[in-house]
């Protein structure tokens, strides 16, 4: 198991990095974002489109040819895209609905709808084969006994500043504390002089930035595919739901665990030549920590509704 | 003739479109003034604060504020015109901290925020003291306290509270009617929705009594108290 500690830190930090970002989503819009994982995606494939050489085929139509910018700057790029691609889902459709008052369940079937579309669009443009940045090939070194690419600990650094960069600006900004305000209670937070429509943009801004910087990494660390971030949706939900639904720093936690969980159980002996089952030991774990604590691990009681 | 903070005639409204609650409406808050209203449950007192609130739309009737009319603004705006609004429920933010929870009253001022939380803790000393407590902790009478702060800090003209009183126990009662009239001596009128009609009406300048969406019955809250009516009606069971 010792052997994947160092994918687990990384599928651990990729899970957290998301949870963090779809529990805010959720806690400020009380939107359940079956369409978070295509906003992962969108993130990686961009950033594939900007930074590959133009001589590459991944992508499917020839008129898309890829750019050939730098990778950092490919990121960067996509990271804002990811953002303003978040805007206009609030302004073209979210808010829309929510004016007129939608239900929940109707909100939700139209974000797996939304996923689905997304998902195959970037099937029809980036093709079904998976495919690579254009970043040399390192070969694993050992870091205080676990084995990672020094691009691999660049990343878990990178991450990890992220992480805890937003963890201060939730934490100490107006802005993010005003994000807080509005996840209690929107209605409150109104006549208290803040405009909720504009802090819950805000929030899809920020959210889908981070699912987009998520996606990068996730890129850099396997490779980028059409449907990569419907494989990761799953984990991503779990690990909200058991640091407790609507909190950050639960989120957080709870995206880790089950990143980790999920990568140390393929080392279990038996799980030899059944990689594939590898969601299964954490997923059941999760399943048994809610029936103990149904409101998740930070979660408060009066949060289950 | 003390001017009027708040006009609102004929007003109707209600959560479901063409479904009204409230089915038209006067009011007149003045300057300085105590207002209470009192009514059976369900009465619609509740959904009149939240029409004035702007949270949920107004059919029909108009709304001003210090003369100018603000039917259907948003929440947000009417804040900076000068209200301030307690609901009924849910009326602090309970995640975050108390300090954060007044903090949050000042996004709209940009300077003076920390003369205007001096000033609300030098009211509520017990607030100071657990500032840094997550609200939702708080007892119920602290609560109100906190939501009576946040209220004020944007230095509202009018103040609309809805049952401070409700669920505390005697002692938190007569405090939070004490902070109300501190409030009102500092100039800021306060419109009162009670449960207890007998406290409320003996409370107030004016008051009245609505029933089913509707005006029923208005005067001081002397007048009202000794109306054989309205003792029948909503003061004969206390
Ligand atoms: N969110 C809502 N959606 C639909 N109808 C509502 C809603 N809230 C209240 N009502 C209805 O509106 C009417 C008036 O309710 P309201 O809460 O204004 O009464 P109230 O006078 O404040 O009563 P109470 O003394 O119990 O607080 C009631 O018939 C109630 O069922
Ligand atoms: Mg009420």
């Amino acid at each position: 198991m010792i052997e994947q500690l160092g994918n687990g830190l990384l599928l651990g930090l990729i899970v957290a990095i998301a949870s963090v970002s779809l529990s805010l989503l959720y806690g400020v819009t009380r939107i359940v974002n079956f369409a978070h994982g295509e906003i992962i995606a969108l993130g990686a494939v961009l950033t594939l489109f900007f930074s590959s050489s133009p001589e590459s085929s991944f992508l499917y139509l020839d008129r898309f040819s890829p750019l050939g910018s730098s990778f950092i700057v490919s990121s960067i790029a996509s990271i804002l895209l990811c953002g303003l691609f978040g805007a206009l889902l609030e302004l073209c459709l979210f808010r829309p609905l929510r004016k007129n008052n939608y239900g929940n369940v109707a909100v939700l079937v139209i974000t797996i709808g939304l996923s689905i579309f997304l998902r195959h669009i970037f099937l029809l443009f980036a093709s079904a084969k998976p495919a690579s940045y254009a970043l040399d090939l390192q070969k694993r070194e050992d870091y205080f006994g676990i084995q990672l690419t020094p691009r691999n600990v660049q990343v878990l650094i990178i991450g990890s500043v992220v992480m805890i960069l937003v963890g201060l600006f939730l934490t100490y900004t107006k802005t993010g504390r005003a994000m807080r305000a509005v996840r209690d209670s929107s209605e409150l937070a109104s006549v208290s002089g803040i405009n909720s429509d504009y802090i819950i943009t805000l929030t899809w801004i920020f959210s889908s930035m981070l699912a987009g910087f998520t996606g990068i990494i996730q890129g850099v660390i396997n490779n980028v595919r059409w449907n990569m971030g419907f494989l990761i949706l799953l984990l991503i939900f779990a690990g909200s739901i058991l640091g407790g639904i609507g909190t950050s720093f639960g989120a957080m936690f709870g995206g880790f665990i089950i990143g980790m969980l999920v990568q140390l159980s393929v080392g279990l002996s038996f799980m030899d030549g059944h990689t594939e089952a590898k969601n299964a030991i954490a997923l059941a774990l999760m399943i048994l920590i809610l029936l103990i604590r149904p409101q998740g691990i930070f979660g408060s009681k009066e949060r289950i509704s | 003739m003390n001017k009027a903070i708040i006009e609102v005639n004929g007003l109707a409204a209600g959560y479901v479109k063409g479904l009204n609650i409230l089915q038209g409406i006067d009011l007149v808050i003045k300057e300085n003034e105590i207002i209470s209203i009192i009514g059976p449950n369900g009465a619609g007192k509740s959904t009149l604060l939240k029409a004035i609130m702007g949270l949920i739309p107004i059919s029909g009737g108009r709304l001003y504020i210090s003369g100018n009319e603000l039917t259907n603004f948003k929440s947000h705006e009417l804040i900076k015109k000068g209200i301030g609004y307690v609901p009924q429920v849910a009326n602090v933010f309970p995640s975050l901290t108390i300090e954060e929870n007044l903090e949050i009253g000042l996004w709209t001022k940009t300077k003076n925020s920390k003369e205007g939380k001096k000033e609300i803790f030098e009211m509520f000393p017990i607030l100071s003291e657990k500032k840094r407590e997550k609200a939702g902790n708080l007892s119920g009478g602290q609560r109100q306290l906190l939501a009576l702060g946040r209220a004020l800090i944007t230095k509202p003209d009018v103040l609309l509270l809805d049952e401070p009183s409700a669920g505390l126990s005697p002692i938190a009662i007569d405090e939070v009617f004490k902070s109300i009239s501190e409030i009102n001596n500092k100039g800021v009128s306060i419109l009162l929705v009670e449960q207890n009609a007998k406290r409320a009406l003996t409370f107030c300048d004016r008051g009245y009594v609505l029933d089913q969406g509707k005006n029923s019955y208005t005067g001081t809250g002397r007048d009202l108290l000794d109306d054989p009516n309205v003792i029948d009606l909503y003061l004969g069971k206390l």
